[in-house]
Formats: structure tokens, C-alpha cells, sequence
């Protein structure tokens, strides 16, 4: 367990930076506060006792849970009918907050296969917690799908089980080709993260005077011992399941997308839905990401590893899949003109000057005006700023999601059956509630697994900081 | 085993009545199985002592303290069971609790186990034992529904009808072919009755000041009342009735009144109007009652009458009115023409070829300038001058459409239109030569003979006086409905001894001292006349499940008669006139649900010379200018005067026009609205002298400005009863009972206004197709109208459509009306433009003509699926659009045939009503004058179907006769299939709406057995009335024979009496259904889609007089 910096650090005069350079080379100021890697990760997990910040912030999102439970608990009591959806607008917050959630979950494994593959080395602070993220994302999101359905109870029906019945699944249901999306995604990811967690389990196994935690992480790293063999299949196998996943960044939120392509209603049925979809997911991943690291980072002194050059690369995806975004907006308002059908003309317009105009324009500000801010330099370096276009990106991604399923529905083919959705407590109430599922779940894993790869870390501090 | 397959229990269904409409087209094939079907000998045998059973229960009430019977007096006189119950809303709807604590909860669930309890004890419902019969009752079939010819009285004439039963449990109600008021149709009210029996807001027993008492109790206290009147010839003792139009009534009371002779007898009825008795006296020196025959009336001319949705031959005049509007596939047709003016936009005015909303003033002006025009010397220039000046054209186009059709014409006059104007329309009427041809007088049928009833003035002032000292009232509730001025409510409590004989507790129940249990019709005996006097026995379908008695019965205690049954009573009344085959003809009046040849024979009195001159001397007046508004009052077209306040299902049903549930509104015209600022759900109040009512206002395009209409019945107190809407009886007086004038102040109050349908314009869509006969006959292969808005129509079809619309009465003026509709566009409730004047809306693509992939769809499109195979029958359904009058009739029976849950407004207002068949209306034209379109929509059974290749787990299929079934205990919910319906037609149980805190143990027995009660979370949409299908391929198959044509008739067809739909097997050539769909004016809707959808409409033809044409705009003027 060596470390180089010690040795290094302050002989070099500071080099001149240059955004492609890695975090680590930008500054001496930088190297200066690397003192051990392994020692200042592991420490976040292995410290004892807890912050009061944390305390606090766990109680919190602690409560909101609770509050999603009794949610739930109200909606298998009453039914459906404690939201706001109706007829013609069956589909509502559920499914907004679904399509939210799927979203954010894609930046994570964008981050760790895709990135990794283009060999960005710069993922490396970041990968972790994102894929962290995208695992509790998907595990919010997958709560809506199952609750939204009339009989909960049987949403297990979705799944092609042999059973007595010799009933099948309807496969030619986008809702079905969900199910498989989303199951082979989830389950990837959490393979994915977890592969990628065995060194650094193995490495807290050895760091930890706990024996409770050393036999914890002794099973969870599964007789990782480092060893040169080791490594060669932890590579080998980390690179195969990159190329299973990176597929799959691309295929959920497309399948997801099909859930409005494939039907036949005004504002649904378009073919730029797919690609839209996954720049959308990637803008909303990458702003959640900077959503939950300029905190983290300041909060666990982690600067270092993730520098202002972190949250520069990252607000340049959001920026680009921003433009992605907008010019599927773009496209859709070429189509709806070009294909002269009342019903879809009907429908942009409504959008704009119907009863949810405010959505629509709020949607027009959050995701394509404000996000153009990014494109100066000093923006970029402002980490407040960052951060609120970041809140403000989750919220237009949430409202285009809203102004796709409620204000696409509302105003459909026959005008006698618009109708307009009110949410209701128990709409906002579980929404809320998995927002606190999901911080609360980011808080255990802040406390009990490293946030930051120790080893590929260490190895790019490694390779770097002797050049 | 999957819902959409027939249950084991739903293979021993009998066929539907299968009763032939005799609407055109039907074949008459199937009035033998009617008959059949039907039993002379009513299954439900009425115990002969009706006493026994109540003595039963005092005394099982006295000795066994512990049982039901102590349970009903406990929670009777608890207060938190009384006020769980004033909180109850209305059958099958309760306001559905956000908020619900533990306690509430907890409080609903005890509340829910004592109404079971109640209804353990006083229900007298089958006993369950899984034993047979012993002795079968004739024609019983276990599983096997019967039909039963029976009677419902309504207001001005009774309605024959066939109830179906299973196993003694009266469920659906059909019209009865053989009916001359029915001629096998219903009206909304019929339909709903099965509910009001079981109306859990019914009085149960006798109530002595609050108390629940017995009869004898009742009786006893009457006797002693009786004998001290006795004493002075009856003296002090009154009688408060509504019209009487059953015969053994009238005999029993004129029995009554004759043993009696100071007794008083007076009569009140909200609805009822005295101004066309009062006209026939005047003209024809007799009460007699005009009926109109429109097979041979070429030429209608309707003043302020809503023939076509009130009163009581409405059902009739609809099937003749429809019969005229129906035109060949030749586009040859025989089609009449009708003129309306009137006041409040109605029913009629919607099918109105040239359509005039007025003022009440106006639209008696427009009689009398019609009747100058045709050369009757009745004088009235002060009154005509206003619509001459603005409806000269009109006025001469419709005189010389009358003249020409001499005897072949009829104008009719609303019942609440001023004397005058029905003396002037039989005079109108008599010089067309149309009495005796299109209008025939008739005695009335409301007549007790040589006695005359006092009017509710008369009763008012003598209880006033101190003159009545036992007051017995038969229903009608006088104390919520009589004329405000009366004060009906204060004085009655100072009549020393009260009894009020009703269905419910409401607001006269709370003001006497004996309530009595009535009867339903499907629970007692009795007889009805029809409004032409032909006589139905009424037979119960059912004892009476609490312990009400009949009527008739009332009398005979009254009279002092004891032990006798309805049954005796009515029976007495009739058979002595059968003669030597009483019992077989009893049997055969029984079965035919009409007495043969019990109609009165028209009269042919004479007319009074000096009538024209009496009138000339009415008219020489002109009425009195006033700035304040002119108020209309109007029965309720669901509630009538509120007797049905308390039924789910009327109250749920969505009005006629303005799709209002649950509640009223006062309606306003679109540019008052806009003059006074206000929007749909503001209040206003309205002030007459010292009486002001503050209700919410609503917008209907239409309604002339500075009018006000109000529907009356709302805001009804029943015991156990949330009151919803507004009663506006307050502002009604007995000198100014359907007009008066008010002042209108907004207050700035707003209340959400219970709709379905918030949006009433069609955006430039093509959903409703409607054209005149002439541009039909012009190019009958394609007429322009069926093409106009789409893109390939071609400039010629263009030029044609926007010509026709332009044809029609009121679409006169396009760029004016453009104008208002951009306005209007933007409130959400707007009428734009006429079809294709919006810029921004585009056009239905369709396919280019002449790209007929399949022979079946016209208007399918190409698609890469193949077609479903197409084995056996393929069902489909036409509804003719120019027939459809929008009566609602057809909503109210698919409810009742296919349990479809009430929801109660709060849900309505989220839009989550559960009706399958709904009726859109649009509005088009000028906000003010706008045209109107209903549209019944349900499931279109579409071959392509959209929702169900969406439905992950397939429980929306395609059936292999055609139709798209829902299969519910696969159904999990996820509403895709809805999301993706386009005409959204599927309705989805958001709530446990079956549950019974909705759905109270009694109204359980309203449910059709052979149709599942879907759960929570389950979609839910019509499936043409599967179960029927299912019954009639059974027999079919029993009977080793193909389907007939026609024999099946779905629950929305049988109820129609237009006869717009048409149903039955698309693939035999020389079905019915199948000449409907090749008739060129058969379109699909949103068939750009490419959903082929089985169902299809026929676009509305209307008539308009071609010297009109030219002039339209003028009607705006």
C-alpha cells in the first residue's frame, strides 16, 4: 500500500493547466491536499461514530419515507382514485415521476461504461456515487410502476411466469417491454457497481479494526486478495460488463420511451421520442450527479478529488445532451406542422396557450434557456451556480415529463372528453416520499461504502503524479 | 375463467324481451317471443290480511327484544347512526371522504353493519335455502329472467312498461311494444324507477311524530278524526293530491267525497300547468286534452313545447317525429320539417330545422304574427311588432310552409305558455285543418267525475281560516314544491291532525304528525291511464319491501273499509266491465300491459265563435317593458319537480345540453354572461321582492339574453339525504308560476358546477356530420357535408360543405361569428367558429377515395395486420344522428343493465364518471345562437382497436364475433388501454365503487345477475350488452336456428324511442345494421385513425325551408 505523493508533491514547479489534464495535475494546491488516498475515502466509512449533519439529513429523508409509506399504505387501502388521475388523464404523477426517476438513473451507468470505454479518466471521481445514484433512482422509480397499476397486488401478472392459467403476457405491451428494460438494467447496474466495489470493499476489510465490519466487507469482497490474477479478471470481467451495460443506457430509456411512441395519442406518437428520451435522461442523470456532489464534496472535504474541472466536464454533457434536448423539442413542432394533422397541431398549441401553458413555458426556461448559461467559462466554474442550474434542470426535466403525459392526454381526439388533472395530496406526498427513499438511501451509502474509487484513484494518482 | 365468457349461471338467461320497437326497419318477427316471455300471473302473491304481516312484527318486536326489530328502533333514535345517515348521499353515491380518520372510518363500518342490520328486517327478500320449489310458480326458471307487464304512472299519463325479474327481484325495465305511450321505448324516468324502489332513503314504516309507529296505530288515531267529520258530512276533513290518473283512484275518491260531501278534495302538482285546460274551455267550451299525431304532420311549428322531452306522450311523439327524419339510402325521404321558437334552449330546439330563442314575450308574439300571416283576425300588432321586425322572412317562410300543408301541419304549445296562446294555437290549428287530423282532443284523463278540486290556493286560504281540521296529503311533497307566497309549510302545522302518505321523509314529512309508508309502482297494485286513456293494470313485480301500503288502500281506510287488498280494490274496478270473461280478459290485460280498447275516443267539440275575439281583446295589450331579467322556471329534465332527487342515477345524469349532474345552475345567455363578467360557476343573486336565492350560474349557449332559467326540484331536503343544488322554488308564486321577472346581482361567490363534459365545441373536428336533405339529394353518392374539413374532398365538396352549413337556419354569418369564437376559444367552454373558420386546427386526413381496402370498413385505411378472421355473427351498430334527439334515455338503461356504479359529484368533478354510453353535445355557430349536436359515444368495438395492443397482461381483446372485450379479473389496471382509446370510452373503477358503503346493501338487489360488479382498479366499458347476446344465441342454438335480425336488441336500443340505433350482424347482407352501414350518409368517427370502428354514425340530414336558406342570417338579427 504505497502512496507516491508524499515524495513528489511539492518538488515539480506548477505546471500549466489545461482542462484535459486530469484533476490531479490542475493545480499544486490540488496535489498538496492528496495526502493519502485510500486513508482519506476509507476514513469517511471507517471513522467512528456519526456527524450531525448526517444525523440530520438521514432523520429527514428518514421521515419522508415514512411518509411514502403511509402513502402507499393509503393507496392499497382507497385505490387508485387518492390522485388526481382520471379519464381521460390516466396516467399522472405516477408515471411522471416514473419516467423522472428512469431519467436520472441513467447518468450513472453513462458515467461508469460508456465513459470508461472512452477511456475519460476524469470519471473516476465520480463513477461511484453516480452509479450509487442510478441504483437508487431506479429502485425509486420502479416503486410507480408497480403502485400505479389498479390492483398492485397483481402487478406480478406483468411477468411471464409459467402458472395455472396458461395466460402469457401480451408481449406487444411497451408496458411489458418496461418490465424487461428496467429489470435488465436495474440488475446490470447493480452488478456493475458492485464488481467495481470488490477491491475497495476488500481494501476497508483490511483498513477496519471492527471485526463486526471486517467480517462484513470480508464477505462482500469475496476473498479479494489483490493478486496480480486477480486484478486481470476483475479488468477483464469490470470491461465485459461495460459493453453489457453501455447498450443498455441507451435501450431503457428508449423502451421507455415507447410507452408514449408506440400509442396513438397527440403528443405521445412521435418517432423522435427514443433519442429524445435518452438525451433528456442523460441531461437530467448528469444534473442530479452535480446535484448531489458539489454538497458531498464540500461536506466530506473531497475537493480534491473532485475538482471545479469535474463539474466543468460534467456541465459540458449537460450543456451538449441539453442541445440534444431542445432540438427534439424542435422537432416535434416541425412534425406536428409537417404532418398537418389536426389532432397533433391541436395539441402544440394547446400545450403553449391550453390551460397548462405555464408548464410548457417553465419547461421552454428550465431546460433550454437557463441551461445556456453553461456555455460561460465562469458559470461553469461557480459551483452555486451550478448547482441551482442543476435543481433547475431536475425540475424541467420533471416538468417535460408532466407537459408530455398530463398535457398530451388532457386535450386528446374528442373534444367532449378533455378533461384537466389536479394532483392531490397523496400525489405529492409519495413523490416527496421517494425523494426522501432516495436521500436516505444515498446517506447509508455515504456512511458504510466509499463514495469515491479508492483504487482507480489511487492508480490514477499513481500514474499521474509521477509523470 | 375469464369475464367475457357466459358464466355457467348466465347460460340458463333468458332472451331479453326481444319485444319488436316497431320503429322502422325492425322486424316484426319477435313479438311472439315478447309474448311468451311474459306470465299473466304475477309471482309476487300478495299475502290476503295485509295487517298479518305488521301484526307479526309488533309482536316479534315485543317478545324478542333482542332481535333486528330493536336494532332498527336503536339506531332509529340514535343520534350518530341519525347523523351517518343525513350524511349519506344518495343511492349508490356518498361524498367520499378524504380525510377519513380511524373514527370515521370506524363510524362507517358500524353505520354500514346497522343498515345491513336494517335491511335484514324489513326487506323481505327471497329467503336463501338451496332447496326447490315446491310448488313452481308458473313459467319460473331459476336463473331465467321474466318479463311482467306493468304500469308506471307519470305525470300527465301513465307509460306501460315490461319489467324483468330474477327470481322475484325486479331489475331492468323495458318498454312494452304493445304500450300506446311506450310503443316499446322508455323515458329516463321509467328507466331509473328500479332504483327508486330500492332507494335506501325510502320511508320504511309509519312514523308518529318521529316515532316509528304501525298502521293500526294510524288507523286508530284516523277513526277517531273520521267520526268526529263524519258527524258534519266531512266537514274539516281535506284531501291534498296530486293529478289522479289512476281509475280505481278516482272511483275510491269519488266514492269518498260522495259519503262525504263537505269533505274537500284539493289538487297540486309543481309540474302541472292549468293554462291548456283553461284554453280548451275557452275555446271549445270543454276540458279537453289536444294530442298530437306527427306520423302525417309534414310542417311543426313548436311555441316554448319540448314535445320531444316533457310531458307525457314525449316518448310517442319522439318515435313519430324520428320515423320523418330517417332518409333513404336513394335520398329519397318524407322528411318533416319543424320550426321552434322558444325561450330556454331545448331537446326540440336541437332538432329544429330553423331554431328561434326568444324571449317568453317574443315567442307568444311569434303565434300570433304566424296566425295574422295566415289570415286569422286576432289583432295582437302591439305585441308582434318586435318579431315582425326582426322575423318577417321567418314569419312568412313558416305561414306559407303551414298554409301548404293544410291538414298535414300542427303547432303545438308548450304546457306552460300563457292560455291565450293555447286558445290561439287551436284556433291556428282549426283553420289549418289540422283537429282532427295531426291534433285530436281527447277527455282528459286526470277527471275524478262530478268532482272538482280545489287548487293549493284554495287549501291554503281555508287552513288559514281554520276550516280544515284533518289534512290527508298523497305525496308530491307541497311543502318543498308549493308557490312561495302560500307559505304551504308554516300553515300546515296549524292543521290540528296531518298525515302525509309518501316514499320519502322529506320537507312535508318533517311538518306532520303521520308519515305513511307509500308503495312503489312495482310494488303494489293498481291501474294508470296512458295520456290518450288507454288503461294499464299495475302489477307488482315484487311485495312491498317495507311496510308501505297502496294507495288504494289508504282510501279504503279512509273510507272505512278494512281489509281490503289494492288488488281487490282494483280488480272491482274492472272486472264488473269485463263482463262473462272478466277472468280472461283480467289475464289478458294483464299480459298485454294495456286494457284493449280502453283509449277515449277522440272529441270533436266545436269552436266557440266568439274565441277570436275574446284573444283579439287578450292581445290588444302589449306587455309590460321591464329592465330586470325575465325568469323561466322549468322542470328539472332528470329530477322532474324533485320527486327523484334521491335516485343516483338521475341525479348522476348528465342534463341534456349542459351535461350538469348533481345540482342545478341558473342558466344565462353567453353575451349576458360576458355583460356581467361572470363564468360558469359564479353565483348570482336573484331578488324578486323579498325573496332572494343565490345559485351558481351557468353558460348555455343559446339562451337568449336577459333570461334567466331555473330548474326546479333541486335543493330538496329528504331525510338521510345530502342535499345538492339550489331550490329555486322560493322564487315562485302562484300568479307568476313559469315566468316572472328578478333582479341579478353577482356575488362573487364561485362553486365548482358538477359536469361531464366542460367542453363543448368541436375545434373544426368532424365528429358530428350534418347537412340538409337538399344538399343530400343534390349528390346523393357522396354528399358534400360527409366530406367537408377533409383534405381530400376536393374544392367542389369544400365549396358544397361550406354551402350546406350555411343552409342550415343558423349558420348565417361567418366572419362575424369567427370573430366571437376567437373570443371564445379562449374561455375554456367555447363555441368557435363553424367547421374549418379556426385557422390553427387542421383537418382529419383520410384516406383518398376510392381506396376501399375492405369491404366492411369504407374508411379503413391500409395496415400491415391482416384482418380478423370473421367467424359467425359479426355484430355492429349504427346510430343515426339526425334521430337521436339526446333524451338521455339510453344512458339511464345501459346504467341499469350493466351495474354501472353511481359516483357522487365529487367524482363526476375529477372525472371519474363511470357511464359506458355517454351523450356529447356540441355547440357550433354563434355563441348566442349556436346549433346543437348530440352524439351518443360508447365503445366503437374498433377492428383495429387501440387499446388492445397496449393492455400488458391482454385483458382487452378482440372477440371472434367482432367484439372488444374486457376481460376483468385479468384487468390490473394500468389505464393504457384508456390513455390510448381515442374516443375515451373506457371507464375505470378509481375507487371501490361497488363497496357497500357506496353501493348499501339494498341497492345490491338492483344488479343485473347476469353481468359481473367490477372491483377496484379494473377498467370497465360497454360490450354491446354481451349477456344479451350470450341469451339470445343460447335460445337460438335451443331452437336449432340462426340469430334473427333484430332479435337482439342491446340495453341502449330497446330504451331509444327514436330508434337511432340499430344493431345486429354486420356480414348478413340483409341485416339491418349491415343496410345502415351502406347507406352514404354512414361514416365512422376518427376514422383517420384507421381504427375501423364497428360502431358507425349516420350523418344528421335536417330540413330546412329553401326560402330560409338565403336569408339565415336574419335569424340572428
Amino acid at each position: 500500500m504505497t502512496s507516491h505523493q508524499h515524495s513528489s508533491a511539492v518538488e515539480h514547479a506548477p505546471e500549466p493547466i489545461s482542462p484535459l489534464d486530469s484533476p490531479y495535475r490542475q493545480s499544486a494546491e490540488t496535489r498538496a491536499k492528496i495526502t493519502s488516498v485510500s486513508d482519506q475515502i476509507s476514513e469517511i466509512v471507517l471513522q467512528p461514530g456519526l456527524h450531525m449533519g448526517w444525523i440530520a439529513g438521514f432523520a429527514i429523508s428518514f421521515m419522508l419515507v415514512q411518509m411514502m409509506f403511509v402513502s402507499i399504505a393509503w393507496l392499497l387501502i382507497k385505490g387508485t382514485g387518492i390522485w388526481g388521475v382520471n379519464i381521460p388523464i390516466g396516467w399522472g404523477f405516477a408515471i411522471v415521476n416514473f419516467v423522472w426517476w428512469v431519467g436520472i438513473g441513467h447518468a450513472g451507468t453513462l458515467i461508469s461504461a460508456i465513459l470508461l470505454l472512452f477511456r475519460q479518466t476524469w470519471r473516476t471521481s465520480i463513477n461511484r456515487f453516480a452509479e450509487a445514484m442510478t441504483l437508487f433512482a431506479v429502485a425509486c422509480a420502479g416503486i410507480f410502476p408497480a403502485l400505479h397499476v389498479g390492483r398492485p397486488w397483481y402487478a406480478y401478472w406483468l411477468a411471464p411466469y409459467p402458472n395455472a392459467m396458461a395466460v402469457w403476457p401480451q408481449f406487444r405491451s411497451p408496458l411489458l417491454w418496461d418490465v424487461f428494460a428496467i429489470s435488465t438494467y436495474a440488475s446490470v447496474s447493480l452488478l456493475f457497481w458492485y464488481v467495481g466495489l470488490i477491491p475497495d470493499m476488500a481494501e476497508l476489510r483490511d483498513r477496519t479494526k471492527n471485526r463486526f465490519v471486517q467480517i462484513i466487507f470480508g464477505i462482500f469482497s469475496l476473498g479479494w486478495r489483490g493478486s496480480a490474477r486477480h486484478w486481470k479478471r476483475y479488468t477483464d470481467v469490470y470491461l465485459l460488463l461495460a459493453g453489457v451495460a453501455t447498450p443498455l443506457v441507451l435501450s431503457v430509456h428508449t423502451i421507455v420511451s415507447f410507452d408514449f411512441a408506440i400509442s396513438q395519442v397527440p403528443g405521445w406518437h412521435t418517432t423522435i421520442f427514443p433519442p429524445y428520451f435518452v438525451a433528456g435522461a442523460i441531461f437530467s442523470g448528469f444534473a442530479m450527479v452535480l446535484t448531489i456532489a458539489i454538497p458531498l464534496r464540500s461536506a466530506y472535504g473531497l475537493k480534491a478529488f473532485l475538482t471545479d474541472w469535474h463539474l466543468d466536464n460534467m456541465a459540458k454533457v449537460m450543456l451538449a445532451s441539453g442541445l440534444v434536448v431542445a432540438y427534439g423539442y424542435l422537432l416535434e413542432h416541425f412534425v406536428a406542422f409537417y404532418s398537418d394533422h389536426y389532432a397533433e397541431k391541436y395539441m402544440l398549441i394547446n400545450r403553449m396557450t391550453g390551460p397548462y401553458w405555464w408548464s410548457y413555458w417553465m419547461l421552454m426556461l428550465c431546460n433550454i434557456a437557463i441551461p445556456q448559461l453553461l456555455w460561460s467559462y465562469r458559470v461553469r466554474h461557480n459551483v452555486y451556480a451550478l448547482f441551482a442550474l442543476s435543481i433547475v434542470i431536475n425540475i424541467g426535466m420533471w416538468l417535460e415529463r408532466f407537459v408530455i403525459v398530463v398535457t398530451s392526454l388532457h386535450r386528446d381526439f374528442v373534444p367532449s372528453s378533455w378533461g384537466m388533472f389536479y394532483p392531490t395530496f397523496w400525489d405529492w406526498s409519495l413523490y416527496i416520499g421517494t425523494m426522501g427513499l432516495f436521500c436516505m438511501l444515498l446517506f447509508i451509502f455515504i456512511r458504510v461504502l466509499p463514495v469515491i474509487t479508492i483504487f482507480e484513484m489511487r492508480e490514477q494518482v499513481h500514474h499521474e503524479g509521477d509523470a | 375463467m375469464l369475464d367475457n365468457t357466459p358464466s355457467p349461471f348466465a347460460d340458463n338467461v333468458s332472451p331479453a324481451p326481444a319485444a319488436s320497437s316497431g320503429c322502422s326497419g325492425g322486424s316484426g318477427a319477435s313479438m311472439a317471443a315478447s309474448a311468451t316471455t311474459r306470465s299473466t300471473t304475477p309471482f309476487p302473491i300478495r299475502i290476503a290480511d295485509p295487517d298479518a304481516l305488521v301484526t307479526l312484527n309488533t309482536q316479534t318486536r315485543a317478545r324478542m327484544p333482542g332481535t333486528q326489530w330493536k336494532s332498527l328502533e336503536e339506531y332509529e333514535s340514535d343520534p350518530e347512526f341519525l347523523a351517518r345517515v343525513q350524511k349519506e348521499f344518495a343511492p349508490g353515491a356518498e361524498w367520499w371522504i378524504d380525510q377519513a380518520s380511524r373514527r370515521e372510518f370506524l363510524k362507517t363500518m358500524g353505520a354500514s353493519l346497522a343498515l345491513a342490520g336494517l335491511t335484514g328486517c324489513t326487506i323481505r327478500q327471497p329467503v336463501e335455502k338451496i332447496i326447490p320449489y315446491v310448488q313452481i310458480p308458473e313459467n319460473m326458471i331459476p336463473g331465467k329472467a321474466q318479463f311482467y307487464a306493468t304500469a308506471m304512472p307519470l305525470p300527465g299519463g301513465a307509460i306501460g312498461l315490461l319489467a324483468e325479474s330474477h327470481e322475484g327481484r325486479p331489475t331492468k325495465i323495458e318498454g312494452n311494444p304493445d304500450h300506446p305511450t311506450s310503443l316499446g321505448a322508455t323515458c329516463t324516468f321509467s328507466q331509473a324507477s328500479v332504483l327508486g324502489l330500492y332507494d335506501p332513503h325510502r320511508l320504511q314504516v309509519v312514523h308518529h311524530h318521529n316515532r316509528p309507529a304501525v298502521w293500526s296505530e294510524f288507523t286508530g288515531a284516523l277513526e277517531g278524526r273520521l267520526t268526529l267529520a263524519q258527524k258534519n258530512q266531512g266537514a274539516g276533513f281535506a284531501l291534498l293530491t296530486e293529478e289522479i290518473i289512476s281509475p280505481t283512484l278516482q272511483r275510491q275518491l269519488r266514492a269518498f267525497l260522495q259519503a262525504n260531501p263537505q269533505a274537500k278534495w284539493y289538487q297540486y302538482a309543481a309540474w302541472e300547468s292549468s293554462n291548456a285546460t283553461q284554453a280548451a274551455r275557452q275555446v271549445f267550451g270543454a276540458p279537453v286534452t289536444a294530442r298530437y299525431h306527427l306520423p302525417n304532420a309534414d310542417i311543426i311549428f313548436s311555441v316554448g313545447a319540448d314535445f320531444l322531452a316533457e310531458g307525457p306522450s314525449h316518448v310517442r311523439l319522439v318515435r313519430e317525429f324520428s320515423a320523418r327524419r330517417i332518409v333513404n339510402a336513394d335520398a329519397t325521404a318524407n322528411m318533416n320539417r319543424l320550426y321552434v321558437a322558444e325561450t330556454t334552449p331545448s331537446q326540440t330546439g336541437a332538432k329544429a330545422d330553423h331554431w328561434l330563442r326568444l324571449k317568453p314575450d317574443d315567442v307568444a308574439a311569434m303565434l300570433i304574427a304566424v296566425a295574422a300571416e295566415l289570415g286569422l283576425d286576432v289583432g295582437g300588432e302591439a305585441r308582434t311588432a318586435k318579431v315582425k321586425e326582426a322575423h318577417q322572412n321567418w314569419i312568412t317562410a313558416l305561414a306559407g310552409d303551414l298554409k301548404a300543408a293544410r291538414g298535414k301541419s300542427v303547432v303545438i304549445v308548450g304546457a306552460h305558455m300563457p292560455s291565450e296562446i293555447h286558445a290561439l294555437a287551436h284556433l291556428v290549428n282549426q283553420e289549418l285543418g289540422n283537429i282532427g287530423q295531426t291534433v285530436t282532443l281527447v277527455d282528459p284523463i286526470n277527471v275524478v267525475p262530478d268532482q272538482t278540486p280545489g287548487t293549493i290556493s284554495d287549501l291554503t286560504q281555508a287552513m288559514e281560516a281554520g276550516q280544515v281540521q284533518s289534512l290527508v296529503i298523497l305525496g308530491g311533497d307541497p311543502a318543498f314544491t308549493a308557490p312561495a307566497n302560500l307559505k304551504f309549510g308554516e300553515k300546515l302545522k296549524s292543521v290540528p291532525f296531518t298525515a302525509y302518505y309518501a316514499l320519502q321523509v322529506d320537507s312535508t314529512a318533517q311538518l306532520v304528525q303521520w308519515r305513511l309508508p307509500a308503495t312503489h309502482y312495482l310494488e303494489d297494485w293498481s291501474d294508470a291511464r296512458a295520456e290518450d286513456g288507454s288503461v294499464s293494470i299495475i302489477q307488482p313485480l315484487i311485495r312491498p319491501l317495507y311496510d308501505g301500503r297502496s294507495v288504494h288502500e289508504l282510501l279504503a281506510i279512509l273510507s272505512g273499509q278494512k281489509d281490503v287488498t289494492g288488488f281487490n280494490l282494483v280488480q272491482e274496478t274492472w272486472l264488473p266491465g269485463f263482463g262473462n270473461d272478466a277472468k280472461k280478459l283480467w289475464e289478458k290485460a294483464l299480459h298485454d300491459g294495456v286494457i284493449a280498447n280502453s283509449a277515449f275516443q277522440p272529441a270533436t267539440p266545436a269552436v266557440k265563435g266568439e274565441a277570436a275575439a275574446a284573444l283579439k281583446q287578450a292581445f290588444a295589450e302589449a306587455p309590460a317593458e321591464s329592465k330586470e331579467f325575465t325568469v323561466v322556471f322549468r322542470t328539472d329534465p332528470s329530477l322532474l319537480d324533485g320527486r327523484y332527487a334521491t335516485n343516483g342515477w338521475l341525479q348522476e345524469l348528465p342534463q341534456p345540453l349542459s351535461k350538469l349532474t348533481w345540482g342545478n345552475a341558473a342558466w344565462i345567455g353567453y353575451s349576458t354572461a360576458k355583460d356581467l363578467g361572470l363564468k360558469s360557476g359564479d353565483h348570482i343573486n336573484i331578488q324578486r321582492g323579498d325573496v332572494t336565492v343565490s345559485i351558481p350560474v351557468w353558460i348555455q349557449f343559446g339562451q337568449p339574453s336577459q333570461v334567466i332559467t331555473l330548474q326546479m326540484g333541486h335543493g330538496r331536503t329528504v331525510e338521510g339525504f345530502k342535499t345538492v343544488g339550489v331550490d329555486v322554488y322560493p322564487l315562485r308564486s302562484a300568479a307568476n308560476e313559469w315566468v316572472t321577472t328578478a333582479q341579478v346581482k353577482p356575488t362573487g361567490k364561485r362553486t365548482v358546477l358538477v359536469t361531464t363534459q366542460p367542453h363543448h365545441n368541436m375545434e373544426g373536428r368532424h365528429l358530428v356530420r350534418s347537412g340538409t336533405l337538399k344538399e343530400f339529394q343534390d349528390k346523393p353518392n357522396k354528399p358534400g357535408f360527409m366530406t367537408v374539413g377533409l383534405h381530400h374532398g376536393g374544392g367542389d365538396e369544400h365549396e358544397g360543405g361550406e354551402h350546406g352549413a350555411a343552409e342550415h337556419g343558423t349558420e348565417g354569418h361567418g366572419a362575424e361569428q369567427g370573430g366571437h369564437a376567437h373570443d371564445a376559444a379562449h374561455g375554456h367552454e367555447a363555441v368557435a367558429s363553424k367547421r374549418d373558420v379556426t385557422p390553427h386546427h387542421g383537418h382529419p386526413a383520410v384516406i383518398p377515395e376510392g381506396e376501399n381496402q375492405n369491404p366492411h370498413y369504407p374508411e379503413g385505411g391500409p395496415t400491415f395486420y391482416e384482418d380478423w378472421p370473421r367467424v359467425g355473427n359479426q355484430w355492429g351498430m349504427t346510430i343515426n344522428l339526425g334521430a337521436c334527439t339526446g333524451c338521455n334515455a339510453c344512458v339511464v338503461a345501459c346504467q341499469s343493465e350493466n351495474n354501472i356504479p353511481v359516483v357522487g359529484p365529487e367524482q363526476v368533478i375529477r372525472g371519474r364518471e363511470m357511464h359506458w354510453l355517454r351523450i356529447d353535445s356540441y355547440f357550433e355557430g354563434d355563441p348566442d345562437t349556436p346549433d346543437v349536436y348530440h352524439q351518443p359515444v360508447s365503445c366503437m368495438h374498433c377492428e383495429h382497436a387501440p387499446c388492445e395492443p397496449v393492455c400488458p397482461v391482454g385483458a382487452t381483446t378482440h372477440s371472434s364475433e367482432g367484439i372488444n372485450e374486457m376481460t376483468y379479473n385479468r384487468c390490473i389496471g394500468t389505464r393504457y388501454c384508456s390513455n390510448n382509446c381515442p374516443y375515451k370510452v373506457r371507464r375505470f373503477n378509481f375507487l371501490a365503487l361497488n363497496d357497500p358503503v357506496w353501493q348499501l346493501p339494498v341497492l345490491q338487489m338492483a344488479q343485473n345477475p347476469n353481468v359481473t360488479v367490477r372491483s377496484r382498479g379494473v377498467m370497465e366499458k360497454c360490450n354491446y350488452c354481451v349477456q344479451r347476446i350470450s341469451a339470445v344465441r343460447i335460445q337460438s342454438k335451443m331452437e336449432n336456428r340462426e340469430i334473427r335480425d333484430g332479435e337482439i336488441r342491446t340495453a341502449c336500443q330497446s330504451a331509444c324511442s327514436a330508434g337511432a340505433i340499430t344493431f345486429g350482424n354486420v356480414d348478413d347482407p340483409d341485416s339491418a345494421v349491415r343496410k345502415a352501414k351502406e347507406h352514404p350518409l354512414n361514416y365512422g368517427l376518427l376514422t383517420d385513425l384507421n381504427t375501423r370502428p364497428r360502431t358507425s354514425y349516420l350523418a344528421a340530414v335536417r330540413n330546412p325551408n329553401p326560402a330560409l336558406v338565403s336569408t339565415a342570417a336574419e335569424d340572428h338579427a
